[in-house]
C-alpha cells in the first residue's frame, strides 16, 4: 500500500534569538535588525574568518551588507574578522577551548536550546586519529528549530493496535529531507503518548550519537523528546542499545542513522528481546537500502513492519511512500 | 610631660610605619605562595575535570585564602557577566582590582598577567604547559621575596623604632 501523507509544519519557535547571544555585539545587532519574515525562517549563519558572511534561510543563502542590509552579491559583505571569530569561540566555550576537546575530535558543539555549532579549522593529530581542531577558521550556527506535529499524521500508519506499541519502523530518505526532524517528533509522540488514538505512550530509549535527535546539552535534552524517553547522549549507536537494553527496560528502542554490522547485530538483539525499534538510513530509494550489505541483511531478517520514504516533492519532511513489511519482496 | 608624650608618640609612630613597610615585606612571600596553590588547583581542574573557566575559578575562590580568594571571584564575575570579553580581559581586569591591596610587586604581578594571555584558548596539554610555566616563574620569584624579606623585615622594624629615636634626640 503506497500513500502519501502531507505533513503540516507546527509552529516554529523562534530560536535564533536564543543564538544571537553567542555573536560578538555589532554582529548581534546586525542580524537582529533584519525583517521579521527572514528572521523566522533563519537557518544558518556562516561565519568564515576573512571572508563575507553568509546566512542561511528557508533553503537559501545571501550575504549581509555592512550596513546591516541582505545582498546576493558578496562585494559590499560584511567580512567576518578574526577578532568576530575569537570572540564567538569564547562565547560557545565558556572560555574554555579545552573543555571542548571531545566536541573539537567530533566537529561540532551543542548550544543551550539545542542549537548545534559545526567547526573547521587545522587538524591536529595523534595516532592517525584527530585529536582536536586547532586555528578555527569556519563556524556554522545551526539553528535548531523543533517542528511539533510532524509526525502526527504519521502516527496511526505504525501503531501496533493489538500490541498497544509501535510498530518496527525504518524511515529512510536522501539527506536534509527532515528525517531527525520528523523522528525527534515521533519519539515525542511515542513517549507521550495520544490518548485520540488509544496509544497510551510506551518507555522510549533514545541512543543520540550525535546530540541531533534531543540537542543535549550537559546531558540534558533540549528538544521535547516526551516525558517517557531516556538519552544517550553522544553514545556510539550499538553499544548504546545494548546499554539501554540492559538497563533502562525501554519498549522502544530509537536510533539515527544505522548502517555499519555491528548497528545491525545490536539490532538484532534488541528483537530478540522483545524491544520494538525505530530507525533513520541515508538512502534515497528501496533499491539502495538493499544494495547495502547490512541493510540487506536487516532486510533478510524480515522483520522490520513500516519503511516510511522521505522526500522534498511537497516541501521538506514529505512522506512519500509507506511501505508495509509484507510488501517487501522477499530478498536472497 | 607634655615633651615625654610627644616623644612617645613620635617613637611609636615612626616605628609602626616600619612594622608596616616590613609587614609588606613578610606578606609578600606568602600571597605567593597562596597563588601558587591557587593555580596548581587551576590546574588540576583544566587537565583532569576539564571545568570551564568560570567555573572553576569560582571554585577556587571558595576554597583558598581569603586574600587570593577576592582575586579569583572577580575574575570568575567578569567572565560570566561581561560577554564577549575574553578570559585574558576578565583576568587583567581582575588583576588591576587586586593590585590595589596586594603586597605583590610589579614583577610578580606581570608573570600573572601573562598567563591570562593564554587562559582558556588551547588545548589542555597546552594549558599545562603555561600553568607549569607560570609555577615555576611563581616559584623563583617566592624564592627571591624570602630572601628580601629576611633582609627587610628587621631592618625596617628597627628603622622605624631608631629613626622615631633619632628625631626625638635631635629634638630634645
Amino acid at each position: 500500500m503506497n500513500g502519501v501523507v502531507q505533513v503540516k509544519p507546527g509552529m516554529h519557535s523562534r530560536g535564533w534569538d536564543e543564538v544571537l547571544p553567542v555573536l560578538p555585539p555589532n554582529l548581534e545587532k546586525m542580524i537582529a535588525r533584519l525583517p521579521d519574515h527572514i528572521l523566522a525562517r533563519l537557518e544558518e549563519i556562516r561565519l568564515r574568518r576573512d571572508r563575507p558572511l553568509v546566512l542561511g534561510a528557508g533553503g537559501q543563502d545571501f550575504f549581509l551588507r555592512r550596513d546591516g542590509q541582505p545582498d546576493s552579491i558578496p562585494e559590499s559583505a560584511y567580512i567576518t574578522s578574526g577578532d568576530d571569530m575569537e570572540k564567538v569561540i569564547h562565547n560557545i566555550s565558556g572560555a574554555s577551548i579545552y573543555a571542548l576537546e571531545e566536541e573539537l575530535r567530533n566537529g561540532y558543539i551543542t548550544l543551550p536550546g539545542g542549537h548545534r555549532v559545526g567547526l573547521t579549522g587545522r587538524a591536529v593529530l595523534e595516532n592517525g586519529q584527530v585529536k582536536t581542531l586547532k586555528y578555527l577558521s569556519g563556524l556554522n550556527i545551526r539553528i535548531g528549530r523543533e517542528i511539533k506535529g510532524t509526525a502526527a499524521a504519521l502516527l496511526p500508519r505504525l501503531l501496533d493496535q493489538a500490541a498497544s506499541n509501535i510498530h518496527h519502523t525504518v524511515i529512510f530518505s536522501p539527506p536534509r529531507c527532515g528525517k531527525t526532524t520528523l523522528l525527534r517528533d515521533l519519539v515525542r509522540l511515542a513517549s507521550s503518548g495520544v490518548p485520540q488514538l488509544n496509544y497510551p505512550g510506551r518507555t522510549v530509549g533514545l541512543v543520540d550519537e550525535r546530540s541531533e535527535i534531543a540537542g543535549c546539552y550537559r546531558g540534558v535534552p533540549q528538544m521535547d523528546v516526551g516525558v517517557r524517553t531516556d538519552v544517550l547522549d553522544g553514545c556510539p549507536k550499538a553499544q548504546g542499545m545494548m546499554m539501554l537494553l540492559r538497563s533502562m527496560s525501554p519498549d522502544i528502542i530509537v536510533t539515527d542513522e544505522i548502517g555499519k554490522m555491528e548497528d545491525i547485530a545490536a539490532l538484532e538483539e534488541v528483537f530478540n528481546a522483545g524491544v520494538r525499534i525505530i530507525v533513520t538510513i541515508h538512502a534515497s530509494s528501496m533499491r539502495e537500502l538493499t544494495n547495502r550489505p547490512a541493510l540487506k541483511y536487516l532486510l533478510q531478517l524480515n522483520i522490520i513492519q513500516r519503511f516510511v520514504l522521505l522526500g522534498r516533492s511537497r516541501g521538506v519532511g514529505t512522506v512519500e511512500k509507506i511501505l508495509y513489511g509484507n510488501e517487501v519482496p522477499p530478498r536472497r | 610631660m607634655f615633651k615625654l608624650i610627644g616623644a612617645i608618640l613620635l617613637i611609636s609612630t615612626c616605628g609602626y610605619v616600619g612594622w608596616q613597610v616590613s609587614r609588606s615585606y613578610a606578606h609578600r612571600p606568602v600571597e605567593l605562595r597562596q597563588f601558587m596553590s591557587a593555580l596548581q588547583m587551576l590546574e588540576t581542574e583544566i587537565i583532569y575535570a576539564a571545568t570551564p573557566l568560570p567555573d572553576a575559578l569560582s571554585g577556587i575562590a571558595e576554597r583558598v585564602d581569603t586574600r587570593v580568594s577576592s582575586f579569583f571571584a572577580q575574575a570568575a564575575k567578569e567572565l560570566k557577566t561581561t560577554r564577549g570579553s575574553s578570559a585574558r580581559e576578565a583576568w587583567s581586569a581582575a588583576l588591576d582590582r587586586y593590585r590595589a591591596d596586594s603586597t605583590l610587586d610589579r614583577g610578580d604581578l606581570g608573570i600573572l598577567n601573562s598567563l591570562g594571555y593564554n587562559l582558556g584558548i588551547s588545548d589542555r596539554d597546552d594549558q599545562a604547559k603555561h600553568l607549569r610555566l607560570t609555577l615555576e616563574q611563581l616559584k623563583m620569584a617566592h624564592a627571591r621575596a624570602e630572601e628580601t624579606a629576611v633582609k627587610n623585615v628587621k631592618l625596617w622594624n628597627y628603622v622605624g623604632l631608631l629613626g622615631g629615636m633619632i628625631i626625638v634626640l635631635a629634638l630634645y
